[in-house]
């Protein structure tokens, strides 16, 4: 039995020796994985099923499932979410100017070619409706992912709910450090910064830009988030040499912050960081400027809502310093975002905030570790989506780390414009600086985060 | 432990919040005691008013106006509704009654969600109103402290109307004993459409002065909306003095609970609400409750 | 027999709800493409059959029931997902115990008022419970992100393990529940509890006054509401894995009350058929892309019209179209006249007497009250008065108007306490003891403005005051039809003769007549058999030949009665009265034979003003 060395084409000839079936086998898979082609029957048996899949992905299509709160508070960030969603899926089934520049997603033909189709269910701002809808999704639409999400008990949810039905989770909106810590989940990836890395990218600037020896007073949401944040934020502010001076924690849903603010105003602080969120901030941002502690300290929003300084208006967001996972402005560092914008504004007329924008990033990257795997079957998507494998994006290049799914991206600091700055109706902030997510991912074994076996 | 001055200036924003309160609650309670109808939808109406100071002030920039267009606008609302539904409902048992206005509630909020959507409105406080106070050893805002005031003024309309006119005469009578003021022929149906017509106005006109202080959002009134069940309960449901002094009464628990522990704060209201319901139930000044 | 082919057409409903468990996951299956939708549906059913039983039988309008709910399911979950325990059985069995022991404590405190105040209380103790959830016990509960990882039940076989995990082992497994306990309200509802129940929201007054502790029945009904409550929560977490926060939110609770007034209240599946019309729309309207997220506004707007223009709710308005079905209304067994003879009617209605039982000797006052007085404000209405009644006797108070003689019945009846003075019925002291025992010692009063229950039909009029006597204060025999107690229902139909309304005996009283409705009145009181009877204004507002009828059932029913009566109509009086009291202005003026007091000159003042006749 002749054995020839070479082996980068298949073998021919009557006589296959092991050696020569694993090389054809190896070259058939070099393949398969570099010409991206869409996953023929004979590869879909190579995998067993596992949660929907291939039952999701017989047809020529394939269903993607939106959690986003229409109703409830959280609503207008819903919708913003909600409509980022929808370009990417527009995107992905017909093809657009960014997609063209992603190589794996050039063909704008779907996902592996199949058509993307999707259902977006209100999560009214409460976990319970996001998870019937979820369950709905993958029991009855076989939903081959999962994506949305506003507020962190939310995600969660969805993301135990993804691990136990074998699902892939895609969470854009949640920045409690739990997300992708003690609660990280091996079928759920998490694309906005936590709050530890708002923290740590945000407190040099602040330090830099405010001065060195500064007495913060915190204002803190009674839940989850609210003490992540803080915990963050005041260990990255104490380390650039300020101190904390008083804490006021309010619960959820709080109408009225006179009480937090006289003790505020009255504890000797001169930097007032306000982790409230959404409606919360809106009213906190209000009072405080009605009861002089606005004018009074220096302002910092470490997670700017997606509406905020529209919501306020530049007189009372211009000089606060904060960041939030993107504004519209950072189209001029990432030429792929200058199109999601226009297309984005064309559509909706209005300019898409990180809501929009966490969504649609997410739709793509997902896409391409599809194409990647070449296969929907989600342990080979979840190892495509570990595989540290830099995608190009409207955030520049960006990956997940493998050890706890948080995406590794740009984190904007910005400041907020005062109406004389202000270049346009949307032009509400400068953005300061783009720190690079590597910089400020916290050390993984501090996260609390073990994710499960692949094949739980 | 908390100071003195830490304890008065707390004391002093009970005093604000309660008057709000308590000009929200008026209107509540005489709709219960009159009407015997627990309106559900009263803290949508309060909101309505926040959404068209938003819509005046945006239109017109006068405060005056968008007083005096948010009560007429409540009092037109209100006069419809109970023209259109709520006079079905008075042969009806209690519990639809509520459940009506519990329905009417989700519509109204809904239908401003779709009209404004879901982020907050700007109301900007008025020019007259910017600024800070400086009482003795706090700060405090202008604009809260002429609130007070404002709701003081509007209070004691109220009061006028319903202690020195002959329709408040009918309406405290029929708050006693409509049974008997219809026997004795006054038309009771009327005085109930004033008394609902007015008792929205009176959330209504909360609303506009309300809105620049917080934020104006479809879900605003819901928070408020049981606040002022249990200022009704403690100052006697039907009785309008009650609300005042009940209203003060929560804005205080509320103000120096969160001296302590703010996160008991909502939980202390609902604990004396169920114990005056338990010990007391007429409340303060109430003539109702012999159950 | 006639009897076993009734007893057989009432478990139809039983019946039609096991084959409709049996094919409508199919039908959703076809429709939808999941049983999902009909396991949420039927998990609000539980929850429902239990508020329906509280609201729609018993009246009570609970704005807090997901404090149960929530507490329900917590404890499950939290028991479960803690590895404290693996055995999902147990855990809910814990759950369940922990959600009733909560309910004994609100609704000891909540069941002290009713009405508005009743629903009051429960919202606050419903957002307590929130409260609780969302913070102090946010280490056990997860706070605002709920338990997750809340496993599958397993039933094991030997070597077998079934798993209730997946669409349909989870629908077969809340089904199975949901059957039991929809069999079990319908036991709950025959049954002489659900009489009560019923009683109790038509006439909370007259059920007391008929010997029933109201007060015990309604606690009893608040605790099986919430068992009802915390089996759904439980079912609740197990199906989705997860324990949501929002169970024990105001709108959980507020969404309930909805769905039963949409479906129909007091029909045990109005709450069911509720929350199907609600899920379905919300999913199919959030589904149209033109609707989207208007689908909440229309929710509301169908709310409001069901609200307004189906006041019984779509089961109740079905009802009424197909009103031949016996299926959901509370129907009696009707039975034959009454054949027997005079006799053994007169033996059936015989005073059933605590004395006898008690040993004391014959000569014991039937009735003495010994310086009553009573004052409300300033203004006396009854100052000392007493009164001496050996067994038998027939004893009339008459007086001016305002001379405090209802009121003076009222203190016997102790409907009020006396401020002075003590009242011994065949020699027990039941002052102050309450109207619900006082009746249970033997004595009972015919009210002057009719309390019946409206609802009911004559014969079930008659059950409620019956029933007291052969059951005590309170007795939970649910598993027992409310027609089964055969001396009962023969003391029923001799009863019904002796009335007058056997012609009537199973029509609403709402659609008689007001003489036949006066009768009934005095037959209330009757139908306990007392040794006492009170008898208040009994021919007011009768026509002569009426009044002659009354007068002519009071001397009927006599036999070994001491009977009381108040009454404006002299000549009645005087025909049935062995002595007289004179009240006015709220002392005895005069006490004597009929003759004797016709004759009294203070009398004659008293009632003329003071012009001698």
């Amino acid at each position: 039995m002749p054995q020839h060395p070479s082996s980068h084409s298949p073998v021919v000839g009557k006589s296959l020796s092991r050696r020569r079936i694993l090389k054809a086998g190896l070259g058939a898979s070099v393949a398969g994985f570099v010409l991206p082609r869409i996953a023929s029957p004979a590869w879909a048996k190579d995998y067993p099923a596992l949660g929907t899949f291939p039952a999701g992905t017989n047809g020529s299509s394939v269903f993607v499932g939106c959690l986003v709160p229409l109703t409830g508070p959280y609503s207008a960030s819903g919708k913003d979410m909600q409509l980022g969603f929808q370009l990417a899926v527009e995107h992905l089934n017909d093809g657009s100017r960014v997609t063209e520049q992603i190589p794996t997603l050039k063909k704008g033909k779907g996902v592996l070619g199949k058509k993307i189709e999707f259902q977006v269910a209100d999560a009214e701002t409460k976990p319970d409706p996001a998870v019937q809808a979820a369950t709905r999704y993958v029991r009855d639409n076989k939903a081959i992912m999962l994506t949305g999400a506003v507020s962190s008990a939310v995600a969660v949810a969805l993301e135990e709910l993804g691990q136990r039905e074998h699902t892939i989770v895609m969470i854009g909106n949640s920045s409690s450090n739990d997300t992708t810590g003690k609660d990280c989940q091996r079928y759920g990836f998490r694309s906005q910064d936590s709050a530890y890395m708002a923290s740590k990218a945000l407190a040099p600037v602040l330090a830099k830009e405010l001065g060195k020896n500064r007495k913060t007073a915190y204002l803190t949401p009674d839940y989850t988030f609210g003490h992540t944040i803080y915990a963050s934020m005041k260990k990255f502010t104490e380390e650039q040499g300020w101190t904390t001076a008083i804490q006021q924690v309010a619960p959820l849903g709080t109408t009225d912050f006179s009480s937090y603010l006289l003790n505020i105003a009255n504890s000797g602080a001169d930097v007032f960081v306000n982790l409230a969120f959404g409606a919360d901030a809106v009213a906190s941002t209000k009072q405080a400027q009605q009861f002089g502690v606005l004018p009074m300290m220096k302002y910092v929003v470490p997670d700017i809502s997606q509406f905020q300084a529209k919501e306020l208006g530049a007189e009372i967001m211009g000089g606060a310093y904060g960041s939030q996972p993107w504004w519209w402005t950072e189209q001029d560092a990432y030429p792929l975002a200058k199109f999601f914008v226009e297309d984005f504004e064309k559509t909706n007329h209005y300019k898409p905030r990180w809501g929009a924008s966490e969504a649609y990033l997410q739709m793509l990257v997902w896409a391409d570790a599809v194409e990647r795997a070449g296969t929907f079957y989600p342990i080979a998507v979840i190892k495509a989506l570990e595989s540290g494998q830099k995608v190009n994006s409207i955030y520049g290049e960006v990956y997940y780390r493998a050890g706890d799914h948080q995406m590794v991206r740009p984190v904007p600091v910005m400041v907020g414009k005062k109406p004389n700055e202000m270049k346009g109706p949307e032009d509400f902030y400068r953005v300061v600086d783009l720190v690079p997510g590597e910089q400020v991912l916290p050390p993984l074994n501090e996260t609390g985060c073990h994710l499960q076996a692949y094949e739980t | 432990m908390p100071t003195l001055p830490q304890f008065l200036s707390q004391a002093f924003n009970g005093v604000a919040l309660g008057s709000l309160l308590a000009l929200i609650s008026c209107g509540l309670t005489i709709i219960l005691g009159t009407l015997g109808v627990l309106n559900f939808a009263h803290g949508a109406m309060f909101m309505v008013g926040a959404y068209v100071a938003f819509v005046v002030l945006a239109a017109f920039h006068s405060f005056a106006a968008a007083l005096v267009l948010g009560a007429l606008t409540l009092l037109v609302f209100g006069f419809a509704l109970e023209r259109g539904l709520i006079r079905l409902y008075y042969d009806r048992p209690h519990e639809d009654q509520i459940l009506v206005t519990f329905g009417l509630a989700i519509m109204m909020i809904e239908a401003v969600h779709y009209a404004f959507g879901g982020e907050s409105q700007r109301v900007p406080v008025p020019p007259w109103g910017r600024g800070i106070v400086h009482l003795h050893f706090f700060v405090y805002p202008l604009y809260r402290v002429e609130a007070i005031g404002l709701a003081a003024v509007i209070l004691l309309a109220f009061y006028l109307l319903l202690y020195r006119t002959r329709i408040g005469l009918v309406v405290r009578a029929g708050i006693e004993d409509p049974l008997m003021v219809q026997l004795l022929g006054t038309n009771v149906r009327r005085a109930f459409m004033v008394v609902f017509s007015i008792g929205c106005m009176a959330a209504g006109i909360a609303g506009v002065i309300y809105a620049p202080l917080a934020a104006v959002i479809p879900n605003m009134g819901e928070q408020f909306l049981v606040q002022c069940f249990v200022v009704v309960v403690i100052g006697g449901l039907g009785s309008f003095p009650g609300a005042i002094v009940g209203g003060l009464v929560v804005g205080q628990i509320l103000s120096l609970t969160t001296l302590f522990n703010p996160a008991y704060a909502q939980a202390a209201i609902y604990a004396v609400m169920t114990l005056v319901l338990i010990i007391r139930p007429r409340g303060l000044f109430g003539t109702m409750g012999r159950a | 027999m006639e009897g076993a082919r009734r007893r057989l057409l009432g478990w139809l409903p039983e019946l039609f709800m096991a084959l409709a468990l049996i094919v409508l996951p199919f039908l959703c299956y076809a429709l939808l493409g999941s049983v999902d939708l009909l396991t949420r549906i039927l998990i609000w059913g539980i929850f429902g059959l239990g508020f329906d039983l509280l609201f729609g039988f018993t009246g009570l309008l609970s704005f807090g029931q997901a404090a149960f709910y929530g507490c329900g399911g917590f404890v499950t979950a939290y028991l479960l997902t803690s590895g404290d325990l693996s055995n999902v059985w147990l855990a809910m069995a814990a759950g369940i115990a922990s959600a009733a022991a909560f309910s004994v404590i609100v609704g000891i405190l909540a069941l002290r008022r009713v009405g508005i105040y009743f629903a009051m209380i429960t919202l606050a103790f419903g957002e307590l419970s929130y409260f609780l959830e969302n913070s102090p016990l946010a280490h056990w509960t997860g706070g605002e992100n709920g338990l997750p990882g809340v496993p599958a039940p397993r039933l094991h076989f030997g070597s077998f393990v079934y798993s209730f995990s997946g669409s349909w082992a989870s629908y077969e497994l809340i089904a199975a529940f949901f059957f039991v306990g929809f069999v079990f309200a319908r036991f709950v509802v025959r049954s002489p509890v659900g009489d009560v129940l019923n009683a109790i929201r038509q006439n909370p007054l007259r059920t007391a006054a008929l010997g029933h502790d109201v007060h015990a029945y309604k606690l009893s009904v608040f605790v099986l509401a919430a068992i009802f409550a915390g089996c759904a929560g439980a079912l609740l977490g197990i199906f989705q894995g997860y324990m949501p926060p929002n169970a024990f939110t105001l709108e959980t609770s507020g969404q309930l009350v909805i769905q039963t007034v949409i479906g129909g209240a007091g029909t045990l599946i109005g709450p069911t058929i509720g929350a199907a019309i609600w899920l379905v729309l919300r999913q199919v309207l959030q589904q149209l892309p033109a609707i989207g997220s208007l689908w909440l506004f229309i929710l509301g707007l169908v709310f409001v019209l069901l609200v307004t223009f189906l006041p019984k709710g779509i089961v109740g308005a079905t009802a009424r179209l197909g009103s031949k079905f016996p299926f959901f209304e509370l129907r009696p067994v009707v039975t034959d006249a009454f054949q027997g003879e005079k006799g053994t009617a007169q033996a059936l209605l015989a005073p059933f007497s605590t004395a006898g039982t008690r040993g004391s000797s014959p000569a014991e006052l039937a009735l003495h009250v010994r310086n009553v007085s009573k004052a409300y404000g300033g203004i006396h209405a009854v100052e000392g008065v007493s009164l001496e009644l050996p067994a038998g006797r027939f004893h009339a108070i008459i007086g001016p108007n305002g001379a405090g003689k209802s009121t003076f019945l009222r203190l016997l009846n102790c409907e009020e306490r006396p401020d002075t003075g003590r009242i011994l019925l065949n020699g027990i002291d039941i002052t102050g003891i309450g109207v619900t025992r006082a009746h249970q010692h033997g004595l009972a009063k015919s009210f002057q403005i009719n309390q019946l229950f409206p609802q009911f039909t004559v014969r079930q009029n008659l059950r409620i005051g019956a029933l007291s006597r052969l059951r005590g204060p309170l007795r939970l025999d649910v598993f027992r039809p409310a027609d089964g107690f055969s001396k009962i229902e023969l003391m029923l139909a001799a009863l019904l003769d002796r009335l007058g309304l056997t012609p009537s005996a199973d029509v609403r009283v709402s659609s008689l007549p007001y003489g036949e409705k006066r009768r009934l009145e005095l037959g209330l009181a009757l139908a306990s058999r007392p040794s006492v009877l009170l008898l208040d204004e009994p021919l007011a507002g009768l026509s002569p030949h009426e009044r002659e009828g009354i007068k002519r059932l009071i001397q009927d029913v006599r036999g070994g009665r001491t009977i009381v009566l108040v009454e404006h109509d002299m000549d009645a009086v005087f025909q049935l009265a062995e002595r007289i009291t004179v009240l006015h202005e709220g002392r005895k003026l005069a006490e004597g034979t009929p003759q004797e007091i016709s004759a009294d000159r203070r009398v004659r003042e008293a009632y003329l003003g003071g012009i001698a006749a």
